[in-house]
């Protein structure tokens, strides 16, 4: 037996308690998602037959499909608007010289570290003033705001790895600054915007606490809200169709992160040395 | 052309400056007004309070209560996801066949949010029907089914667990990236000076992944500190407020109690609280920037 094949015997030794606890949780809801309602009060593990026909009745006994919708809304609009106006303040982060430029840096790092948590009685203030309670916009923007220190930071430090000379070259040919932005500089960096965009996505999609509190009514509910409000506080509880949304909201989510949670890694990383 | 704006780095900053700051400016400025006034359940400021509602955050025996188990909370998970990340890191780190797909299985957890990861526990941890039973009791561990979350002395535990399996990901994450930092050589030079395993350990790993466990503690536990979905998922705090950290407090004095006088006092002394940890941060991350 070769060096490297008795260390992976070794290393997936090791691991196998690891990933069984890992996998335990997505075994629950996946058994319990396609047991048959009868037999999801049983404590068994397996299910008599897979009833696939769950994940249909789902979606109107648990309002899925309007709370997906929301979800999606939020998190696409609040990306967009965290995105629209982080791209021209990481790119004067990584490209200009300024006196304020350290004081910038520093606020994004500090206000990247401050959850909404602790601040969520001033956001209910700040909702109720703008008039938008129990409007999904609130969220919206609370999104978007909080995510602006992360999606700056994540940029500049890919927009650092861009060279310079392109622009330059551009400049030189007589391209005002907007054009080589847009036509040199915004080509180039479209990878990093994506995976930034991704990442906002997916904080948004996840997010539990200021949607709990600014969304009060069924129809603005997004998905945590609308599977939580399945379990909380009532006597009987659809335990499969509660994991069959679950599984159906978190796995699609849960690829593209662990597809891409090294390019997180790599811009937190760089962001952190350059 | 420096005429233009969009050479104008103050312009370029401007939107984006100002949105991030408003967020945070305008909701701390309400907070610090009411958290120094009477206020009634419905938010209307009655009159200037002075410091009695910090004062009756503090006499509150369930503020301490949540206040000592958030200490626990933070600490527990904090030390427990950097015990368990470290050597995970360590053989992930070794190359390995299916080395990719382990790596994949291990941050799995990071990607799922964690109000389903809780629901998903609160679940499986429930005393009559929920799968953890059934599985020991299959296994032979238990005879009689525990019930989990009806009692603070095992859903406390239950909660650190599941926070600690949620954290160990990006955890992990930092340390492999310290472990990669650290040049091969180094390693096959102490083992022809004839060190054993141990103390290329101790006298290698440990050292160079200094600054990369001090990131990895700040960062953990400034989240930790903040974690609210498994407590609320799971138990809201529940049975009885006994397994309330400061967040879920904050929650309940604010929306549940109409408490908005305290809850604010109590919510600027915890962003205090953080802003702190958030500053031992950038001063670590600002020193290794000089480095």
């Amino acid at each position: 037996m070769s060096v490297k094949w008795k260390r992976t015997f070794w290393s997936w030794l090791f691991l196998a308690p690891f990933v069984l606890l890992i996998l335990f949780p997505f075994a629950v809801m996946f058994v319990t998602a396609v047991k048959p309602a009868t037999e999801v009060l049983e404590p068994t593990w397996w299910p008599s037959e897979l009833v696939w026909r769950n994940f249909l009745t789902m979606w109107e006994a648990t309002n899925f499909g309007p709370a997906l919708w929301n979800s999606i809304y939020v998190a696409v609009v609040s990306t967009a608007i965290a995105i629209m106006v982080s791209i021209p303040a990481a790119y004067a982060l990584s490209r200009f010289r300024f006196a304020a430029k350290g004081f910038f840096r520093q606020f994004l790092l500090v206000s990247q570290m401050l959850s909404p948590m602790v601040l969520v009685i001033g956001l209910f203030k700040l909702v109720v003033w703008l008039g938008i309670l129990d409007n999904i916009n609130s969220v919206v923007f609370v999104y978007a705001a909080f995510n602006i220190a992360f999606t700056v930071w994540m940029l500049q430090s890919y927009f650092s790895t861009i060279p310079k000379d392109l622009e330059e070259a551009a400049w030189m040919e007589g391209a005002n600054p907007f054009k080589a932005l847009v036509k040199v500089f915004l080509p180039l960096a479209v990878p990093a915007i994506s995976v930034t965009a991704i990442f906002s996505f997916i904080n948004a999609w996840n997010e539990f606490v200021i949607a709990l509190t600014m969304l009060r009514r069924q129809e603005v509910y997004t998905l945590p809200i609308q599977v939580f409000s399945l379990v909380a506080g009532r006597y009987t509880v659809e335990w499969h169709h509660v994991m069959a949304a679950a599984l159906v909201a978190t796995i699609p989510v849960a690829i593209i992160f662990a597809w891409l949670q090294r390019y997180l890694v790599r811009g937190l990383a760089i962001g952190a040395v350059k | 052309m420096n005429r233009s704006p969009f050479s104008n780095p103050y312009v370029l900053i401007l939107p984006g400056f100002l949105l991030s700051a408003f967020i945070i400016l305008w909701p701390l400025v309400q907070l610090s007004q009411l958290s120094l006034s009477d206020v009634s359940r419905f938010g209307q400021i009655r009159g200037f309070a002075g410091l009695e509602n910090y004062i009756s955050v503090f006499s509150d025996p369930d503020f301490l209560g949540a206040l000592w188990r958030t200490l626990i909370w933070t600490v527990g998970i904090v030390v427990g996801s950097i015990i368990t990340a470290l050597p995970l890191a360590i053989v992930l780190h070794q190359d390995f066949y299916g080395r990719g797909l382990a790596r994949v299985i291990i941050m799995l957890p990071w990607a799922v949010s964690l109000t389903m990861t809780a629901i998903v526990w609160r679940w499986a941890l429930n005393g009559e029907i929920g799968m953890l039973n059934s599985a020991l009791t299959g296994l032979g561990i238990i005879d009689t089914n525990i019930q989990w979350l009806a009692q603070a002395s095992t859903a406390f535990p239950m909660q650190i667990m599941i926070g600690i399996m949620v954290s160990v990901p990006f955890t992990v994450t930092i340390f492999l990236g310290g472990l990669s930092s650290i040049p091969d050589d180094l390693y096959e030079a102490a083992r022809l000076e004839g060190a054993g395993a141990v103390q290329l350990f101790t006298k290698i790993t440990l050292p160079l992944i200094r600054p990369f466990l001090n990131i990895a503690i700040v960062l953990n536990t400034i989240y930790v500190f903040n974690s609210f979905p498994i407590i609320w998922a799971t138990t809201q705090g529940g049975p009885a407020n006994s397994t309330d950290i400061l967040v879920t407090y904050l929650y309940k004095l604010g929306f549940r109690f109409g408490k908005l006088g305290e809850a604010s006092a109590l919510s600027i002394m915890m962003f205090a609280l953080l802003l702190l940890f958030t500053l031992v941060y950038v001063a670590l991350a600002m020193r290794g920037e000089k480095e």
